[in-house]
């Protein structure tokens, strides 16, 4: 028992109890089979300043949660639509302008062709769609397109699809900050000049929301989500009604409209303004990255969601298109109203609902980026496990969120901002590349999937997939030739480089798991080389004998080495070393350039060269005593040139490090345990000297 | 008729036995004193025969002693409620659970009973039960567990 106590007595005579202690009650608890779980307060900081940096941390992300409570931070599908969806939603508020963007060089009267664009896309996006449904079910465990080009296409395609992705989540971030940026400055001009530090500041915003957990940051960003889907359909819905009553009038020319061109109106004009409007479909995968997030079943509820995602984003993008060509909406140039923002204005009439659409579309807009914050950690926290990632961003954070990938996420986009000037125009070339890249290896491996599987309907689904992938490819081409020049050469830069750079971290995993492999059933024998120990010390004290001790309990075969500069003072020392602890030898090391690390590694080298070649190197342990500061200003006092010496000696082949920590409440048991006369004279002559 | 009142307990102990309806009354108990926030102790009793001194190095070192606490705690956590753990050892359980009740001045001592029957199938229900029932100075309240489909 650790403190024995008296029996207590009971109500009758003769009744006796013994209240036991639980000392570990405050920090684990038994879970049976020899396992203990760690409580919070044997996680939590120890220190005073800990402690302190805890209260602030939890402060502002919220208490940590155990892993028990990670199925009480699974999203149901209300609250994961707003979060994972908010980028895929939000394009339709731009993406009718990019196909007018492109028709208007053919003139106007062609830019009754929008519907048939934007039906062309809503074709793909139902495939897409109807392609990443199966992923979710058939890869429940997330990773999307990187899990099914690498299952079915191989490990390296399975890298490029991650690598596209994970460029395009930052561009995401990027472009989102800036253009929300870009649309406050038309409204408040004065914060132009400070749009780089202002858009660093919306990321460490939704950085530090997404920090808080996954469940807390869809209850912040589920409103503005909700809010424009809402606005947008109404407005759709107010349009058509116009349209069938015929109230819906053509609208005079909106300010900053583009000119209309002269441009044939060409096959590879309409392949521009499809691939143009295909930035709709730029999110739409982040559900297949996420399934593990959605409450059970996840893969049905992940499907359903993409489901209902991909009905939202089609209907708000066809409907938009339709309306806005019944009104005569036109595209403009960046100053200029959006098509939205047309609509709203024929449909509204420019009163409050047409202000709350906008306000909705600016929030959805300046929100997008929260999907990348929650696909872009899940992505790499799957590519960790697969040891193609540093594995820090496997761990999940205090409030179960993979807090590595999300500040990764935010330091790169940041970097991309200051890099571009938070310039849209500059950064927009780099978006949407790689997510087509994604789009095509996800669906191409589908192909291979069905194939593989042959289960009920395998081949009209492969079929559908194979159209799906030859769409998307050719959108990638025509996305990449148009934008190449812009600036999306350097996505294919970036994705090779990132390439690269996974294969890398792969291989030294790879190379480091062979080197600690064991054998499978081999018994570990019992050591063979010969130990020896080796400690520089400081002085004769308190410290060196507790050092002494420890080597003592190790082997027989030990020296201590004093590196001196002082003729004088190693007399002193040798003549108390030899008194106090004859049966050590003390090699004394006189360094006449008063160095004190470089000659003990010499001293260690030369021990190694005297050994024979012909039987193996011992193990030589260095222990180095070590004074406990017990304050800021302690440390600074004491053990520099301890930390130096360690820090020299860490990775040296056949030595072990080990710090004998000497704390000052010890001082009256290491002085009972020494066996040297009088040990308070030899305190008193080298206490803390020279640690 | 007597007008129908709902107790309101200040201190409930519950006497845990490490079976599986353990589970069942630390949920009863921290759905009952949810409201009236009432502290709640549970003890597990560690009986000894006469061959060891009481104050035997026993429980402490038991994890199958110590787990039946550390579960109860677990499900407090689990329902956000508060759990005292107490570990005792003694020569009876039923005369120590009463002892500890009485002591820290409990308004309520739940027990749990596992449905068991003796050769010839008559209803088993031990001794501690029956002495609580007996001696102890505030309410006990039994919880058996549901038969089991073969004794139906």
């Amino acid at each position: 028992m650790t403190a024995p106590r008296s029996p207590l007595h009971g109500r009758k005579l003769g009744d006796r109890r013994v209240v036991v202690d639980r000392p570990h009650a405050a920090y684990f608890r038994y879970a049976g089979d020899g396992t203990m779980v760690a409580k919070a307060a044997a996680s939590g900081p120890t220190s005073v300043v800990g402690k302190r940096v805890a209260r602030v941390r939890s402060f502002i992300f919220g208490k940590p949660l155990t892993n028990a409570q990670e199925i009480g931070e699974r999203l149901s599908k209300k609250l994961a639509l707003p979060i994972f969806s908010s980028d895929a939603i939000s394009s339709s508020a731009y993406a009718t302008d990019e196909i007018l963007r492109v028709l208007v060089l053919a003139g106007i009267a062609w830019m009754t062709w929008s519907i048939w664009v934007a039906a062309a896309i809503a074709l793909m996006l139902t495939i897409v769609a109807f392609s990443y449904r199966q992923v979710c079910r058939g890869y429940p465990s997330g990773g999307g397109a990187y899990v099914v080009a690498r299952e079915n296409l191989g490990p390296n395609f399975g890298l490029v699809a991650a690598a596209a992705l994970m460029v395009d989540y930052v561009m995401t971030v990027a472009v989102s900050s800036a253009s929300a940026l870009a649309n406050l400055a038309t409204a408040f001009e004065g914060i132009a000049p400070y749009k780089v530090e202002l858009g660093a500041l919306i990321i460490v915003l939704v950085t530090a929301a997404n920090l808080r957990g996954i469940r807390e940051s869809g209850n912040i960003f589920a409103i503005p989500t909700y809010m424009f889907v809402g606005m947008a359909l109404l407005a759709i819905v107010v349009g058509l009604v116009n349209t069938a009553t015929g109230a819906a009038h053509h609208l005079a020319a909106p300010p900053f409209a583009e000119q209309p061109g002269v441009q044939a109106f060409t096959i590879l004009l309409l392949l521009k303004a499809f691939a143009g409007g295909s930035v709709a479909l730029t999110g739409v995968e982040a559900i297949a990255n996420g399934v593990p997030a959605f409450k059970p079943p996840e893969a049905k509820n992940a499907a359903n969601t993409l489901i209902i995602m991909a009905v939202l984003l089609g209907t708000i993008f066809i409907g938009l298109t339709f309306v806005g060509l019944q009104y005569g909406v036109q595209a403009t140039t960046a100053q200029g109203p959006t098509v939205l923002g047309q609509v709203g204005s024929a449909v509204f009439g420019g009163g409050f609902l047409f202000i709350m659409l906008q306000i909705s579309a600016a929030l959805i807009l300046f929100l997008a980026c929260n999907t990348s914050f929650n696909a872009f950690p899940r992505l790499a926290a799957i590519l960790a496990q697969d040891d193609c990632m540093p594995r820090q961003f496997a761990f999940r954070g205090d409030r179960l969120a993979f807090s590595w990938g999300i500040v990764v996420l935010a330091a790169v986009a940041i970097a991309m901002l200051y890099a571009f000037n938070a310039s849209v125009d500059a950064l927009i070339p780099l978006y949407s590349v790689g997510v087509f890249i994604c789009f095509t290896l996800s669906q191409a491996g589908m192909v291979i999937h069905w194939r593989k599987e042959r289960s009920s309907g395998w081949a009209w689904r492969s079929l559908v997939n194979g159209f799906g992938a030859i769409l998307t490819g050719v959108v990638f081409l025509v996305v990449a030739y148009e934008k190449f020049g812009n600036g999306a050469w350097m996505v294919l830069i970036f994705i090779p480089t990132l390439i690269a750079m996974m294969v890398f971290v792969r291989h030294q995993y790879a190379s480091s798991a062979r080197q600690l492999e064991m054998r499978p059933g081999s018994a570990v024998p019992q050591p063979h080389r010969h130990n020896r120990v080796v400690i520089p010390i400081p002085g004769v004290n308190r410290a060196t004998v507790q050092a002494l001790n420890v080597a003592r309990s190790i082997t027989t075969d030990i020296r201590a080495v004093y590196v001196s500069d002082d003729a004088e003072k190693t007399d002193a020392v040798r003549e108390r070393w030899a008194n106090a602890v004859p049966d050590v030898p003390l090699v004394v090391v006189e360094s006449p350039y008063r160095a004190l690390i470089a000659p003990f590694v010499a001293y260690l080298d030369v021990l190694d060269r005297t050994w024979p070649n012909d039987s193996e190197k011992p193990i030589t342990f260095v222990l180095i005593p070590e004074y406990v500061a017990r304050s800021w200003w302690e440390r600074i006092l004491y053990n520099q040139a301890a930390k130096q010496l360690r820090a020299t000696l860490l990775g040296r082949a056949h030595t072990v490090v080990i710090n004998i920590p000497y704390r000052r409440d010890e001082s009256r048991a290491a002085a009972s345990a020494a066996e040297v006369e009088p040990a308070g004279t030899l305190v008193a002559a080298d206490n803390g000297r020279g640690h | 008729m007597p007008e129908a009142y709902t107790p309101v307990f200040r201190r409930a102990v519950i006497a845990l036995s490490g079976g599986p309806i353990d589970n069942a009354i630390v949920r009863l108990a921290l759905e009952v004193t949810r409201h009236s926030h009432a502290e709640l102790i549970a003890v597990h009793v560690v009986e000894l025969d006469w061959t060891q001194p009481l104050d035997a190095d026993v429980a402490e070192r038991s994890e199958d002693a110590q787990r039946v606490l550390d579960a109860a705690e677990g499900v407090a956590e689990l329902m956000h409620g508060k759990l005292e753990a107490v570990l005792v050892q003694a020569r009876d359980v039923g005369a120590a659970i009463v002892d500890e009740a009485a002591a820290r001045d409990a308004d309520l001592l739940i027990m749990g009973l596992p449905y068991r029957t003796r050769f010839g199938g008559e209803f088993a229900i031990g001794r501690a039960i029956p002495y609580a029932l007996k001696n102890a100075p505030c309410a006990v309240w039994v919880v058996r567990e549901p038969m089991g489909e073969e004794s139906l």
